[in-house]
């Protein structure tokens, strides 16, 4: 109970500066749109169908969460904030939960506001039978992304490279994650009804939020430490 | 110390050169693909080295973060620095079989995609290594990262198997038929690059710690 406090404690103040910054949120939602600004020109004319569409989504919401991955240790290290998180009284797996949350919260908030652009742009309509099912994608994915994406960018910040770092690092790690996204999204958006396909997926992504969340947990206290 | 490295490389020399007289006389010629076929026992033996040698980078992670000796963070890193180099040999040859098979230099088949994937991890995982100055800390974060990665490999393959099978594989691999003999070259050839692996770990690693001694030695004098 005390440790659900404490997570929580850690959540509100990440939430207060944000909201007094806007810093995160504002750039990640225009590079977003940015990117699928982008995507859309890439491909040009031969755009067409449901797929690349799934595909420009993934892409933008991974560069996206990048972003804000980057950003979420920036001021407590420059500003000397990560110091006195090390001093409380709490365990650093706290630490790790609290921020995880955070930018869980921080990138689904961009993503929810992305997402009715992406159907206007690219699907022309909103499927609103599955979109529960969407939801829950994008859910899933998140966890996996934040567990993983915590943990390097606490890494990332202490290195020479800083921003540099975070990318190279986090990209390959969370490939499994991009390829079940992806494939559930575009048997969401095709199919009419849940399949087994659906249901081999959702667990694949619920295996590696799983474990990246205990590897999350289990290494971060060494990546704090000093 | 000095004496064992020296049996080790000389057996290695030995066991190398029997590879190569079983790969190319004692191994008849493969009847479809001729001579090209060849490069099948160098690959498949060489393939398997780099997930040894990343295992090796992910158990010594776990030991250096329980017992906090530098040794096992420099067997980590020159472990993943070997798997590394083998990595890209066996993408090459890979691409090199991957023509007279399927007919094409590159495909997203799972095991392929899979030793993509490890370069890139590992890639990573060295430059994170240069973007860190203090040593502990190198050690401390390149151990974590050594864990993550070396996770995320199982899954990666698996995802990408399953990513293949609903989707229609257009390339199908032919089955070669191996006959006796080119079974045994390539049992030959695998206890070969094995060894071979463990060699050069070994020679790294003497290298790397003469190398962080005459760094100490530097500081020392120059502080």
């Amino acid at each position: 109970m005390n440790y659900i406090r404490q997570i929580l404690t850690i959540v509100s103040k990440d939430i207060a500066a944000e909201i007094r910054t806007k810093e995160m949120l504002n750039s990640m939602l225009v590079f977003v749109i940015l990117i699928m600004v982008i995507f859309h020109f890439a491909f040009g004319e031969v755009f067409e169908g449901v797929e690349i569409a799934v595909g420009i989504l993934w892409g933008a919401f991974l560069f996206a969460a990048v972003l804000g991955l980057n950003r979420i240790f920036v001021h407590e290290k420059d500003e000397g904030c990560l110091d006195g998180l090390m001093l409380c009284p709490t365990d650093r797996a706290v630490i790790y939960f609290g921020k995880v949350l955070s930018s869980l919260i921080f990138i689904f908030v961009v993503q929810m506001l992305a997402l009715p652009i992406f159907f206007v742009f690219f699907i022309k309509m909103i499927p609103l039978s599955n979109l529960w099912l969407l939801l829950l994608v994008i859910i899933l994915s998140n966890v996996g992304i934040t567990s993983v994406g915590t943990l390097l960018s606490a890494i990332s910040i202490n290195t020479k490279a800083r921003d540099l770092m975070l990318p190279i690092l986090f990209f390959p790690v969370i490939i499994p994650i991009l390829i079940a996204a992806v494939k559930l999204t575009g048997l969401i958006m095709t199919a009419s009804k849940f399949s087994g396909d659906i249901l081999i997926w959702l667990r694949m992504l619920a295996i590696y939020d799983i474990i990246f969340l205990l590897v999350g947990f289990l290494t971060f206290e060494y990546v704090l430490e000093e | 110390m000095e004496r064992k490295a020296q049996i080790l490389s000389g057996v290695t020399f030995i066991a190398m050169l029997l590879a190569i007289y079983m790969v190319f006389i004692y191994a008849p010629i493969e009847r479809k693909m001729g001579i090209l076929q060849k490069i099948f026992y160098f690959h498949v033996s060489t393939a398997w080295i780099p997930y040894l040698a990343f295992l090796v980078v992910f158990l010594c992670s776990i030991v250096f973060l329980w017992r906090r000796d530098k040794r096992w963070d420099t067997i980590a890193f020159c472990s993943a620095e070997i798997g590394l180099v083998i990595d890209t040999l066996v993408l090459i040859t890979g691409s090199i079989w991957a023509k007279p098979a399927w007919g094409v230099w590159w495909t997203w088949e799972p095991r392929l995609t899979t030793s993509l994937i490890m370069w890139l991890l590992y890639a990573g995982y060295l430059l994170l290594r240069r973007s860190v100055e203090e040593a502990m800390r190198r050690a401390r974060f390149a151990a974590v990262y050594g864990i993550a990665a070396f996770i995320s490999v199982p899954i990666s393959f698996m995802s990408i198997r399953w990513w293949r099978t609903i989707h229609p594989v257009v390339i199908k691999p032919t089955g070669i038929e191996l006959e006796p003999p080119m079974i045994t070259a390539l049992i030959v050839c695998l206890v070969a690059f094995t060894l071979f692996y463990f060699c050069l770990l070994q020679q790294r690693y003497r290298l790397k710690k003469i190398k962080d001694e005459i760094e100490d030695i530097k500081s020392e004098l120059g502080g």
